[in-house]
């Protein structure tokens, strides 16, 4: 398992508490920015010749923003410069106040076959909090253009004022307009970010309230058949996101763009976050890296253990021998005995309890050695 | 160098605040000791603590040249001494080495409580002592009523006390007279075996320990072979000398002057302050009387915030010890904060400052428990012991009853805030026992105090409570009998040793109570349900609980998160190390120190 991401750090406008890499006031560099990671793939054709990807995931920023001939053209220069697999997972990102019939007809016949759906609340007041482009009209729109096609709803909690029922509500939204898979995602409110100074203010729900919303929400998705198979993600019977579960199961990846990063060989990249540096460093040939970490064996682990348990079927102990040559249970003995109450094991995996899932960060660093 | 007639080796004695280091200053200045443009502020205050706090903890040695008016050049020795309750001893170790004590006294206050403590211990010493009036810059200075205090309260002959102003420089010279001719020179045989009395040390990386020394019989320079009267271990003289104020080599010191010795001493634990150098070949019969043993006061546990700095700190201790023989420590273990000492203090302050010292002097992070006293055990067996560790103290069963330190205080009061002190003691369990008028503007009142009741915070109380116009002195009076009860604080039932107390039965509920809703702010929240309780004997007498944590999670975690994310959890892995296991709830070491802190009432 491989997978390819691309960053498209254009957006109309920059939600309250993005921290990711988009520039809404640079929308008009979007021609040259896709010509430049096309050539950024051409760099890193002959280096990744031998490897064959199986998910393709276009993520922003809005990469619907930006013109669909653009995408079209990323999924070819993809399949033209790497070995993508026929039944590969091609998803994009799309922020629903960006659609049209049109931009959906595009996108489906160049391949793409995963859309993640901004949707984040079903009331237009807390996207309007959020500064989101667009209401519950736009959504149930767009999600009309995406009628039988498969697609991911975002979901928010840890809004100012929101209740469970809020959530609830959002859930409903999302699985009654068709999303087969729906992200649930607690809102971090990072540092630099304007949605900061609501949380400095005391404005956004405490870490018991989030619990609550994040309870009632399980519960709800689980009701109407969508089964967690990872902390912050839910999804029908077999519509987990092949992109992702590949980062949780610690495989290899291979970004493009600004800021984007990647994991080959057990080396970690990360790609410069400044727009003007990328385009400088691509026109002149080099590869835009800032940042570059070899990962031993114990950071190996490390990565394995905290990625594989934020997952709902855990840790494979078979493929830890695999990977690692040792024994986990023997290596974490004294781990396993001290968080007994909290963790179970099925077959050979070792999973964190589901009534724990939430306050996993105490129960993994049980598992960092050093 | 100086025959004996022309030497004068003295100290400065006053109440902190009274102008005692400026002086020292100006007397430097004006032997021309050191220039004016060299001249950094306090020069004898040669700790960053004592700059900052404006305090003198260490007594610090210079040697000055005088012209005197006859004619003749002085060799001045000055040894400064700290004005500070607590540091009566580092008085007592100074003024063994002197012929004469110059009091200062601050003209727009008189005489204050320690000016009258340090004045009784030099008088002890059999010191002459010229009093000097200081401050008569200040609008607010009432020289004369000041000199009357002085004949009225402390019997002196005033009429003859220079006028000076330490700051301004007013009248130095005329102090500097009268030193060489009121004090006497000092006696001891130059041709006599070799007697030097150790008044301080200090560790030098290079040339070992440094003695700091008075002279009293013989001589001694680099090359002589020298012995303690204490360790008989013998030591080749490397280097003598003499403060400038830092150390500059001399040859050779002989009777009656003050300077140091380096002999290449590599252990801190051969010599000890008080003790008696002589020579090796030739020594003297008997040593010189040493100092009065010190009895430890306060006591408190510190222990390194890393576990694995336990010798560091214990090195650290030795090292502090060597110039403050008052520091006693003994090795001790906590259930909470692992290994660390058991260490005896002359009061808070002293307690403040070795802390201090500790974290700045040798970097280390340390935690400490609360202060303590020792108590009296009576057993029922009749068995007595003292003991100032709550985990020592036997079952209940097996005691017949408790008796704790007593002080005897003297508060100094203008009378308007007679009522608010009053209520303070009250408060602190005090008994009046009598109050007199000094004159029109000051009153003292006389109270017995539990040791106890004073060592967290009454000395700020007074203050406050004055806005600032109290003092306040102490010295120990005895133990009583009282109704003591050991207070425990359980962590999801198990008692937590660093935080078990001896209190008062009447402030056992109070105590419990704040103590217990203190640590429900403070104890992070587990993935469990954690009960904080406070008992007395086995009952329970209040009760918190620390709810489960309900969220600890990364929401995302994708491709571009990983490695940030993996330092996050490595950060928490790093934070959970610092913690303390007490039974299964794992409580940050800072909580502790957070604790203990907001233990004060």
């Amino acid at each position: 398992m491989a997978g390819i991401y691309v960053h498209i750090p254009f957006c109309e406008s920059k939600c309250r508490y993005c921290d990711f890499a988009s520039f809404p006031d640079k929308i008009y560099y979007a021609e040259s920015y896709m010509a430049c990671v096309y050539r950024e793939m051409a760099m890193r054709r002959e280096e990744l010749k031998d490897l064959s990807f199986d998910t393709l995931y276009i993520g922003g920023g809005t990469p619907s923003v930006i013109d669909e001939r653009y995408i079209a053209m990323l999924v070819a220069a993809v399949k033209k410069n790497f070995r993508l697999s026929a039944d590969a997972e091609i998803t994009i990102e799309i922020n629903p106040g960006t659609v049209s019939a049109g931009k959906i007809a595009v996108y489906s016949a160049c391949g793409i076959n995963r859309y993640s759906v901004g949707l984040q609340s079903a009331l237009d007041s807390q996207l309007k909090e959020l500064g989101r482009i667009h209401g519950l009209r736009q959504f149930l729109n767009c999600a009309e253009l995406l009628k039988g096609k498969n697609f991911s709803a975002d979901v928010m909690i840890g809004l100012k004022d929101q209740t469970a029922a809020d959530v609830i509500k959002t859930i409903e939204v999302a699985a009654e307009a068709g999303a087969s898979h729906i992200s649930m995602y607690a809102l971090t409110p990072e540092e630099g970010t304007p949605i900061y100074t609501d949380y400095l203010n005391g404005e956004l729900p405490d870490g018991d309230e989030v619990a609550d919303l994040y309870e009632a929400g399980v519960k709800r998705l689980e009701e109407l058949g969508f089964g967690r198979y990872e902390v912050s993600n839910f999804c029908k019977k077999g519509m987990e996101s092949r992109h992702n579960m590949n980062y949780w199961r610690r495989g290899e990846y291979m970004g493009f763009g600004v800021s984007a990063s990647s994991c080959i060989n057990n080396v970690r990249l990360t790609n410069t976050f400044d727009l003007d540096e990328y385009f400088k460093c691509i026109l002149s040939g080099h590869l835009a890296v800032i940042d570059r970490e070899e990962v031993d064996e114990a950071g190996r682990k490390e990565e394995f253990i905290m990625l594989a348990l934020r997952t709902s079927r855990g840790l494979d102990t078979a493929e830890y021998r695999e990977l690692f040559g040792s024994d986990f249970l023997k290596e974490q003995a004294a781990a396993i005995e001290k968080m007994s109450e909290y963790i179970e094991f099925r077959g050979n995996f070792m999973r964190i309890k589901d009534k724990y899932l939430f306050v996993q960060n105490s129960i993994i660093t049980e598992f960092l050695q050093s | 160098m100086a025959d004996k007639q022309h030497i004068r080796n003295f100290c400065i004695i006053a109440h902190i605040d009274h102008g005692k280091s400026t002086l020292a200053d100006r007397l430097m200045e004006c032997t021309g000791q050191v220039s004016e443009r060299d001249m950094e502020a306090q020069l004898l205050d040669s700790m960053d603590i004592e700059r900052e706090r404006g305090i003198t903890i260490k007594l610090a040695p210079v040697r000055m040249f005088y012209k005197a008016d006859d004619g003749e050049e002085y060799e001045l020795n000055l040894i400064d001494t700290p004005g500070h309750v607590d540091f009566t001893y580092e008085v007592s170790r100074s003024l063994a080495a002197c012929e004469g004590a110059v009091l200062i006294v601050d003209a727009t206050q008189g005489v204050e409580a320690q000016t009258l403590a340090n004045v009784y211990l030099a008088l002890e010493n059999n010191l002459e002592i010229l009093p000097v009036i200081n401050k008569i810059d200040l609008a607010s200075a009432r020289p004369d009523e000041a000199k009357k205090e002085i004949e009225e309260v402390i019997g002196l002959d005033a009429s003859y006390a220079p006028l000076v102003s330490a700051k301004e420089g007013t009248n130095i010279r005329e102090v500097l007279e009268d030193v060489i001719k009121y004090f006497p020179a000092p006696a001891g045989d130059e041709n006599a075996p070799l007697r030097a009395l150790i008044f301080d040390s200090y560790y030098d990386n290079y040339k070992g320990v440094i003695l700091f020394v008075r002279i009293k019989d013989g001589r001694v320079k680099a090359g002589d072979r020298v012995k303690t009267f204490r360790s008989e271990k013998i030591y080749e003289v490397t280097e003598t000398g003499a403060f400038n104020p830092s150390p500059v080599p001399k040859d050779g010191l002989s009777a009656g002057e003050v300077g140091y010795i380096a002999a290449s001493i590599k252990s801190i634990t051969d010599v000890a302050v008080g003790d008696t150098v002589t020579g090796a070949a030739e020594p003297a019969a008997e040593p010189l009387p040493g100092y009065k043993k010190v009895q430890s006061v306060v006591f408190c546990g510190i222990y390194p915030l890393d576990g694995s700095k336990f010798g560091d700190l214990k090195e650290a201790l030795l090292k502090l010890q060597l110039n403050d023989a008052s520091l006693l420590f003994e090795p001790d273990t906590s259930q909470a904060l692992g290994f660390g000492f058991r260490c005896g203090f002359l009061g808070l302050l002293h307690m403040e400052i070795i802390q201090e010292r500790i974290e700045r002097e040798f970097g280390l992070d340390i935690i400490t428990t609360a202060p303590s006293v020792s108590y009296k055990v009576v057993k029922t067996d009749g068995e007595e012991l003292f003991v100032d560790n709550p985990s020592h103290l036997p079952p209940a069963s097996e005691i017949e009853h408790m008796e704790e330190p007593i002080v005897k205080a003297d508060i100094y009061s203008p009378p308007d805030y007679l009522g608010q002190i009053m209520d303070l003691c009250r408060e602190k369990r005090g008994v009046f026992l009598q109050m007199t008028y000094l004159d029109k503007s000051r009153v003292r009142l006389e109270y017995d105090l539990p040791l106890n009741e004073i060592i967290f915070d009454f000395f700020d109380a007074v203050k406050s409570r004055t806005r600032g116009y109290a003092s306040f002195d102490y010295e120990l009076k005895g133990y009583e009998r009282s109704k003591l009860v050991k207070l425990d604080i359980l962590l999801n039932g198990e008692v937590c040793d660093a935080l078990s107390m001896i209190v008062h039965e009447d402030s056992a509920y109070p105590r419990g109570r704040t103590l217990c809703e203190n640590l429900k702010e403070a104890i992070p929240r587990q993935l469990f349900e954690v009960p904080v309780q406070a008992a007395v004997g086995g009952k329970i007498i209040a009760r918190e609980t620390v709810k489960a944590m309900r969220k600890d999670v990364l929401a995302k975690c994708y491709g571009g998160d990983i490695t940030r994310k993996k330092k996050l959890l490595e950060k928490q892995k790093e934070g959970k190390k610092r913690m303390r296991q007490i039974g299964n709830v794992e409580v940050p070491s800072e909580v502790f120190m957070q604790i203990l802190k907001t233990n004060k009432d």
